[in-house]
């Protein structure tokens, strides 16, 4: 939002850098997963398993990483801000997101004009991006569960009872395919969300180049 | 007047009861019962027509072969696509071969019991039995290993599937030698008909259940070590066929001869033909298409639209008389009552007439339209039983058992000629096995044969799924209750006239119902 | 032990050419099929020694089409005339049996009476129509799996039918076909499943080796399938997977790639999802097995669901998702769907907010509307 300063003190390099890896992982582990669904070009099947396994342990790490950083880094909690507070702090309810979730629906279907007042993350934002965490772990585990069934390893039993808890392995690739479709379409909405009202989020988040109000 | 009931007929596939009105030692009266009813067309629709191919086959486990490949035909119909000639091959061998092992499986596993008295055996004098066995130009064993096998286990007190059998039944009519060669030929079919059953394996993935004949050709890419190994197993099989199966079935019909002056049933007889010519032209088929109607030797060709489906004597609430093309199933038990509803099993009637499919049917047809192989074995056949010139006598219980034996010496010939032909072809190098299919929407019928006799599967196929599925299975033909006008089925009819020694162990029904092989 | 049923059994032995050397030597070679150190095999001579007489065996016959006896009739290792003549006494199986009717039903009351049999299931317990499905000599199928279950010492489920109904039980289900452990749960300690359609004769063998030499039954899964039979994916064992790995597949039936065994995953294969042995016992007394003939494997041995419903359509990589109003629809169909759908609205959603001068950057209320309505009334910031 244009009217609003994009600071470095918003978005510390630290997230910049777990975004990055979110990013890059995602693209990777969809590209690769898409492969592994239906090879649709010659490529070595073990490669692609191989590749979406790494990127798999490398976004499970970054997402936790990312979670226990939420308790150390110090960043705003408010648009515009400069005024630091630690990051978790963003994901607890605020205040400024009281009340605010309807309204923002709203918003978003045209049936107010006015933008709400939020936090550095609006009430839906802040929603949808929570959710990714158990999607994205429920990702790794219904991964595993396919994986797992042949491997006679410690965590077998761990995996394979969900696999009999949803009926199945077939049942369980679907879950794990759909699981990724609600990602991408995640992805998609997310982007567009973000850059709706000028590039300045993605000027921040990816050139961590900073965007000062007009008249300031 | 009596009732001698049989339930459960044991030694067929599924689940059968019979029911005897018995007069004066002769049954006057018959009622067949299907007791099993398990929804296969529902369960078909809304799927995929390829699944269909896989799934229906489980209609039988003796069969599969037939139902995959009536079912692969109803599609590759709705769907208009032509399967190439090296599929046709694979295919007429795949089927050669599960007729071949159900026969051998019909007349030594399941039928012999009812003939060959198992501890009389015991009793044969060894040097005699290769006499006999020499004289009836039959393969020899090792008898004398065989009876001692069969001592060590009567003696043991625990005569697992032999227990309670109709052993010294006044029916019983073999000398104890002819007794022991075949129960020495009994424990060699089992192995004989896993060898016919290997092939399908080796073709088919494996047996019962295959998974090649996919509606557009087959899956199975023919390549040199895979044909030597079929080609090795079928000389094995065919050569008991010519040195056991036939020898045996004429060394024991002269015990059994009055079997020729009863069991002969309806007298109408329904064949849809089997084993494709390369035409694809069912009236061209190896064993051809057609029909001989109230025992008249001439033949008819039937009209698949004069089919009618009656449930009177059923247990659906879908509507009578339908045309299984639009056929419907909704299954509703009333109770068992001979006078109203007594069966899971639909009654079909052909132009209003109750007819019988199997061995018999296509024998009689193929001998009509002239196949040459058929009219030599069937000639020669009723020469060597005295009756030359006379095919009249086999429609009759004796005709139905010889029949079958007689069907499987010619499809094992044949089968012979479609192995090298498939050589040939793979050798030069330009045969097709699979033709993909385009078209989503259609409906066709896949009117083939069982071993057990005529089978037709009817598809309806809407933007790529099953609208409505149906079956007439050849057991549907032979083993149906009443129609409408409360005409029996086939089963039944040749019941009526059996003559029954002990009302308590009725034995000669057993023979009656396990000459149809249900 | 006594002396005269342990002569019993060489004398049983002797008259089928067996000397007791050789009887020992097959008991290691047993002891080694069962994964067992030859440690065992004396172990298993002397119960070998102790059962000279044969198990008596009752066979049901349920909702079926008797592919699973056919099956076993395929078996050489022992052939099935040793298995119904020398290793049990099968007293009621009605496929193979001599006796029929009043004759066949006494030789099973007979045996349920005197106890101490195994009990093999072929087939789905029909349940619908009141069990009417199916009926026996006036009794309907599931009033006489409940007469046989009680007594029996192990219950061996023969093909997925008798697991869990198997293509009986697929939606709709108009015959209401059901598993064993389905209708008699109480039966889950001494019964053993042994999916897939129709089931390999070998596993019955080694489970009828299991309950007879060690007289217990097997390693197991919370399915009851014992875990050396049903413990890792056909896919894992395939001999294809080379080519699976390599990239190389069946892209068309009647190809090139067929013979030369290239991977058939694209063509539908079940073989990652289904969990038997089947690429290494193989079937028809290993003659093949079905992706050896060129077909995908059709996860005939799944279980938790009824096998047709988890695995069709089967020349398709995964099951249709049943939608309302529309039936069985891809899921590949489904994601591009709902993906492209979430991008048409994006598009549409971007179109609207520009026509109403919204990425310019909208208005901002300067006060939360929800303050507004509530101050007045509550009289504060809440």
């Amino acid at each position: 939002m244009s009217q609003h300063a994009h600071y470095r003190a918003a978005h510390p390099l630290i997230f910049v850098f777990t975004h990055y890896v979110n990013l890059i992982s995602m693209i990777g582990l969809a590209f690769t997963g898409f492969f592994i669904h239906y090879p649709f070009f010659v490529w070595s099947m073990g490669l692609a398993r191989s590749i979406h396994f790494m990127l798999m342990f490398i976004l499970i790490i970054n997402l936790t990483a990312r979670i226990i950083l939420s308790f150390w880094v110090k960043d705003a909690l408010l648009l515009g801000s400069n005024v630091v507070d630690t990051d978790i702090k963003n994901w607890l309810p605020q205040k400024e997101n009281k009340h605010q979730f309807l309204e923002t629906v709203k918003y978003y279907l045209f049936l107010r004009k006015e933008h709400v007042i939020s936090g550095k993350y609006g009430s839906l934002q802040k929603t949808a991006y929570l959710a990714t965490i158990p999607i994205t772990y429920a990702m790794a585990y219904t991964g595993f569960a396919l994986y797992g069934p042949a491997q006679h390893w410690a965590l077998a039993p761990f995996f394979n009872a969900g696999t009999a808890a949803v009926g199945g392995l077939m049942a369980m690739r679907m879950i794990h395919y759909f699981g990724m479709w609600i990602i991408i379409v995640f992805t998609m909405v997310h982007a567009y969300l973000a850059n709706i009202h000028g590039i300045a989020p993605t000027k921040i988040m990816f050139a961590w180049v900073e965007t000062k109000p007009e008249g300031h | 007047m009596a009732r001698a009931i049989i339930d459960p007929v044991t030694r067929i596939e599924g689940h059968l009861r019979v029911e005897c009105e018995v007069e004066n030692g002769v049954i006057t009266d018959a009622w067949s019962s299907g007791s099993l009813y398990r929804g296969m067309e529902t369960v078909l629709k809304g799927r995929a027509p390829a699944d269909a191919y896989y799934v229906s086959q489980r209609i039988c486990g003796v069969c599969p072969i037939s139902h995959g490949h009536a079912s692969t035909k109803a599609t590759e119909d709705a769907l208009k696509v032509t399967p190439p000639d090296g599929a046709r091959l694979v295919r007429n061998i795949i089927e050669g071969a599960e007729t071949l092992h159900s026969h051998i499986l019909w007349f030594y596993t399941l039928t012999a019991l009812d003939y060959v008295d198992v501890v009389s055996a015991l009793s044969a004098n060894i040097a005699d039995t290769y006499a006999l066995a020499e004289k009836a130009g039959t393969a020899v064993a090792d008898f004398g290993a065989i009876q001692k096998r069969l001592k060590t286990f009567v003696e043991g007190g625990q005569l697992s599937i032999f227990t309670n059998g109709y052993w010294g039944h006044p029916a019983m009519k073999l000398p104890a030698e002819l007794n022991l060669i075949a129960v020495a030929h009994y424990l060699q079919a089992l192995e004989i008909q896993a060898e016919a059953a290997a092939i399908i394996a080796v073709m088919g993935g494996k047996f019962p259940h295959f998974m090649t004949s996919i509606p557009g050709g087959t899956a199975w890419m023919p390549t040199e070590e895979k044909l030597d190994d079929v080609l090795f197993r079928w000389k094995t099989v065919s050569e008991f066929i010519t040195n056991a199966l036939i020898p045996d079935t004429l060394a024991i019909a002269p015990f059994y001869i009055e079997a020729a002056t009863y069991g002969g049933g309806v007298k109408n007889f329904l064949s849809w033909g089997v084993f494709e010519d390369k035409s694809l032209d069912p009236l061209k088929r190896v064993m051809p298409r057609g029909a001989i109607l109230d025992g008249k030797l001439e033949l008819v060709q039937p009209d698949v639209a004069k089919i009618k489906e009656y449930v009177e004597h059923s247990w659906y609430s879908s509507p009578s008389g339908l045309n299984p093309a639009q056929g419907q199933t909704q299954a509703k038990f009333t109770s068992y009552d001979t006078n109203a509803q007594y069966s899971w099993i639909k009654a079909p009637r052909l132009d209003e007439k109750p007819m019988e499919a199997g061995p018999l049917s296509r024998m009689l047809v193929s001998y009509l339209a002239g196949v040459p192989e058929v009219k030599d074995l069937v000639d020669t056949t009723l020469t060597a039983l005295g009756v030359a010139g006379k095919p009249e006598v086999l429609i009759s219980l004796l005709g139905r058992l010889a029949a079958r034996n007689l069907e499987a010496k010619f499809v094992a010939d044949k089968m012979g000629e479609w192995i090298m032909e498939l050589i040939g072809a793979v050798k030069g190098g330009d045969a097709k096995f699979f033709t993909e299919p385009t078209e989503t929407n259609g409906q066709g019928a896949g009117l083939w044969e069982a071993p057990r006799g005529a089978l037709g599967h009817f598809i309806d196929v809407k933007d790529g799924k099953i609208a409505n599925y149906q079956v007439v299975s050849p057991s549907t033909w032979d083993c149906s209750p009443r129609d409408a006008a409360g005409v029996r089925g086939p089963l039944e009819e040749a019941l009526v006239g059996t003559p029954i020694a002990d009302i308590e162990k009725p034995l000669e029904a057993l023979r009656i119902v396990h000459s149809f092989d249900p | 032990m006594a002396q005269g049923v342990r002569d019993g059994i060489y004398d049983l032995l002797a008259a089928r050419g067996v000397s007791r050397r050789d009887f020992v030597k097959y008991c290691g070679s047993v002891a080694a099929l069962l994964g067992l150190s030859e440690m065992y095999a004396p172990q298993i001579v002397s119960a070998v020694e102790a059962g000279a007489k044969l198990k008596p065996t009752v066979w049901l016959d349920m909702g079926l089409c008797t592919g699973c006896t056919e099956s076993l009739a395929q078996v050489d290792t022992p052939d099935v005339a040793s298995i119904v003549l020398d290793l049990l006494s099968v007293n009621y199986m009605e496929t193979i049996m001599a006796a029929a009717g009043t004759q066949a039903e006494e030789a099973r009351t007979k045996t349920i009476a005197d106890g101490g049999y195994v009990l093999v299931v072929e087939g789905a317990i029909m349940t619908g129509e009141g069990g009417n499905t199916l009926r026996i000599a006036g009794k309907t199928g599931l009033e006489i799996l409940k007469e046989a279950a009680g007594k029996a010492d192990a219950i061996i489920c023969v093909g997925s039918c008798a697991v869990d109904g198997g293509w009986v039980n697929a939606a709709p289900n108009p015959a209401g076909g059901k598993g064993v452990l389905d209708v008699m749960p109480e039966l889950k300690a001494k019964t053993i499943n042994l999916p897939t359609c129709p089931v390999n004769p070998e596993w019955i063998v080694a489970m009828v080796v299991d309950v007879l030499l060690l007289g217990k039954l097997p390693a197991m899964d919370d399915k009851n399938r014992p875990t050396l039979i049903f413990g890792s994916t056909i896919h894992d064992n395939c001999p294809r997977r080379g080519h699976f790995e390599n990239g190389e597949f069946v892209e068309a039936f009647g190809t090139e790639a067929e013979v030369k065994q290239w991977c058939l995953y694209k063509m539908g294969c079940k073989g990652p999802q289904t969990m038997t042995n089947c690429p290494s016992v193989r079937w028809n007394r290993r003659a093949s097995w079905c992706v050896e003939s060129g077909s995908p494997c059709i996860g005939c041995g799944h279980v938790y669901t009824n096998w047709v419903d988890a695995s069709a359509p089967f020349l398709s990589r995964m099951t249709d998702v049943n939608l309302p109003g529309l039936g069985g629809v891809r899921p590949e169909t489904v994601g591009t769907v709902v993906g492209a759908a979430a991008a048409a609205g994006l598009l549409v959603h971007g179109i609207a907010s520009a026509a109403t001068g919204r990425t310019s950057g909208p208005p901002m209320e300067t006060e939360k509307a929800w303050d507004k309505k509530h101050k007045a009334s509550k009289g504060g910031d809440n």
